[in-house]
């Protein structure tokens, strides 16, 4: 059956747990390409080089009653009094459900950088961006 | 083995170099040039090769240690790749019409950028035999 993919789709798990209001994500994976044309060439050839991946995902500012928040949890990764430790990392796991399927693309990466703010009007949010350090982990989309 | 001639560079850069030639000035201005010999000397070729393969990248290693660095002289073919894209004939390129032949002026720079691929720059002077 044709599916089109939408909002209500998504879902990010973070460490596993599947965090409550989120509003976005996004993922974006690169490739560097190293350029091997010679002398005599007259088109550019390139091969593989070193992979990267890195995204950003929005939280709303929210307390569920019982003490979770899962926003603050995040900013946390970085807004933390010590240093950020090697160990610091975090699983993300990026979701697009279909029906009992799930669409995953899964990382370890560091929060390398949150934002939070409050207006007038406005939901409070904050604002993760993430980059992955080494191989994905899970990539079933 | 011979010097990897079946790679094509990335980048070439040839110098004629000069002939010996000794300039003598007078306090009037005039200048006196004297010809020391018939050949010229000092021609250099800068050559790159860059993300070959490890393996290629180890070829220019295993030559320049069989020419014992800097001390025995070789031949680089007209007709190898080493001139690919120069298309006016290789005679200057590769000295044939200079009768000198090539060493090493400095050991091969071998710099590795990811796993089995390196980039090579060899720095050849030439030399009258």
């Amino acid at each position: 059956m044709a599916k089109i993919y939408t909002g209500r789709d998504g879902r990010l798990l973070i460490d596993g747990t599947e965090q409550i209001k989120v509003t976005n994500w996004s993922l974006t994976g690169n490739l560097e390409t190293l350029e091997t044309t010679s002398l005599g060439d007259s088109q550019r050839t390139y091969i593989p080089g070193v992979q990267e991946f890195s995204g950003s995902a929005t939280l709303l500012y929210y307390n569920d009653g019982t003490n979770r928040n899962d926003a603050a949890a995040a900013l946390k990764k970085v807004l933390k009094i010590g240093a950020v430790s090697e160990s610091d990392t975090v699983v993300m796991r990026l979701r697009l459900v279909e029906g009992n399927t799930n669409h995953d693309v899964e990382l370890t990466t560091y929060i390398t950088s949150v934002s939070i703010g409050a207006s007038v009007g406005v939901v409070s949010s904050a604002q993760i961006s993430f980059q992955a350090t080494g191989a994905l982990t899970a990539v079933t989309i | 083995m011979a010097f990897p001639s079946s790679l094509k560079p990335t980048s070439r850069q040839y110098s004629p170099g000069d002939y010996p030639v000794k300039t003598y000035n007078a306090n009037n201005g005039a200048e006196v040039r004297i010809l020391y010999g018939s050949r010229p000397r000092n021609m250099t070729l800068e050559l790159s090769y860059s993300n070959i393969t490890d393996s290629e990248a180890n070829d220019f290693l295993t030559h320049y240690y069989e020419m014992q660095g800097t001390y025995q002289t070789f031949g680089i073919p007209s007709s190898s790749q080493t001139f690919s894209g120069w298309t006016a004939g290789a005679d200057n390129l590769n000295l044939a019409g200079t009768g000198a032949v090539w060493r090493y002026g400095e050991p091969p720079q071998q710099q590795s950028v990811r796993p089995g691929v390196s980039t090579v720059s060899v720095r050849l002077i030439g030399v009258q035999s």
